[in-house]
């Protein structure tokens, strides 16, 4: 087929929105439009004239088990291996972006502590580390001053066997390990607040083979995050 | 027609996703996937199988969503097309070709009381107008084949009309929907 006649593209750009290329023919043409920007632009046309079809289709609600499963799918995709270069920004721009759910979880979580702790100074809480749903799984307090930061679950996390939590912190280079993080409160991963106290940094909890990352990089996938708040005194 | 704010709201969504915005991305399904389902239900009206492909979609959507391009169309278009061609691509796997056909007795309110969408690039009063210019034969088709899924030999087996004689009939259909609708 002669792929320049203008005529033959537009019409296939056509029966490629309408879904009526047969498979090896659809591959073909794909191809063809990576590096045909004309073509895009001719295929994106046919779908927006036959778009207002879709709205004809009844919308349903589907089950909440499905947003569920993508969340597991790209919370995963996320967070790669990082090997070396262009993986880290795609990796740091996603650990960034839960940050925002989780300060005003924190923020919240703040102003409980501060009106029920009466005379005993409070400690400050610095992060709060939440899962995909925005529910918080992890907190990181700081007593006033103080040189350490602890990190601890809210309450028992689950947690397969021969797999362990490993807490990092990210701040604008590679992510840095914390150490191991218990899945149950009660015993604190206790960390140098040198490490940590910079407002922005992103603390995250990755599922990693028992005793830690092998790498010194995080390889399983990131679980709860949250993002260190400018400390309230 | 497209109303401003819904399409401005589904773009800042999607920047936000750009970004790996995940919470950008949870309101971006929350306000598609409902439309996203009804279009896999329709095509592949087999529930499971559609569950399976819209979340296939939205892995997808979140993978590539650096490739979608605001000045090519609109967000919901380009959620549709990432859909669309998995839809398909699941009905083409049946192994009978009997099990693809339905009965599709709505297909004619298509092109009547349908709701339009807030974000749309073209407007669904002139998508009708334009599908009402065509032969009634050739406008089932282009519809079952849209709608529905349906590809050429399940056009032909469905208006038991030969294959050659539908691929025309789609091919002239496009041509006169494009006249109607950019002229």
């Amino acid at each position: 087929m002669n792929y320049r006649d203008p005529k033959l593209r537009d019409l296939l750009a056509g029966e490629y929105a309408m879904g009526l290329l047969p498979p090896r023919a659809r591959a073909r043409f794909e191809r063809l439009m990576a590096g045909d920007a004309e073509l895009q632009r001719l295929v994106a046309d046919w779908q927006e004239r036959l778009a207002p079809i879709d709205g004809t289709a009844p919308p349903l609600a589907p089950p909440r088990r499905i947003w569920r499963a993508v969340e597991q799918g790209t919370l995963q995709r996320s967070f790669p291996p990082l090997p070396k270069g262009s993986g880290r920004l795609h990796s740091l721009a996603f650990w960034r972006g839960f940050a925002g759910a989780a300060a005003a979880i924190a923020l919240a979580l703040m102003i409980y502590i501060a009106a029920g702790s009466g005379p005993v100074p409070a400690p400050t809480v610095l992060a709060v580390l939440a899962d995909s749903a925005g529910t918080p799984a992890f907190i990181a307090t700081r007593a006033e001053r103080g040189e350490q930061v602890s990190v601890a679950p809210v309450r028992a996390q689950s947690l397969e066997a021969q797999k362990s939590f490993e807490l990092w912190a990210i701040a604008g280079g590679p992510p840095k390990p914390l150490g191991l993080v218990s899945a149950t409160p009660g015993n604190p991963l206790l960390v140098s607040a040198s490490a940590v106290v910079t407002a922005g940094t992103v603390l995250a909890v990755s599922l990693e083979p028992e005793g830690g990352s092998p790498t010194g990089l995080p390889t399983g996938p990131v679980l709860f995050q949250g993002k260190v708040l400018a400390e309230a005194n | 027609m497209p109303t401003g704010g819904a399409t401005d709201e589904l773009q800042a969504l999607m920047r936000g996703v750009v970004r790996r915005d995940r919470a950008a991305f949870a309101a971006l399904y929350d306000r598609t996937a409902p439309q996203l389902f009804g279009i896999a239900l329709r095509i592949l009206r087999q529930r499971e199988e559609a569950e399976d492909v819209l979340q296939e979609a939205f892995v997808a959507v979140w993978d590539r969503a650096a490739s979608f391009d605001p000045e090519r169309g609109s967000v919901m278009t380009w959620l549709v097309s990432v859909l669309r061609h998995r839809a398909i691509d699941r009905r083409r796997r049946r192994a009978h070709l009997e099990d693809r056909l339905g009965s599709e007795d709505d297909l004619l309110a298509l092109t009547a009381g349908a709701t339009d969408q807030a974000d749309r690039g073209a407007s669904l009063a002139a998508l009708q107008k334009c599908l009402g210019e065509l032969e009634p034969r050739p406008r089932r088709a282009v519809l079952l084949a849209y709608a529905y899924g349906y590809t050429h030999e399940e056009l032909a087996k469905r208006l038991t009309t030969p294959i050659g004689t539908v691929k025309s009939w789609v091919r002239r259909s496009l041509e006169r929907l494009k006249q109607c609708l950019d002229g």
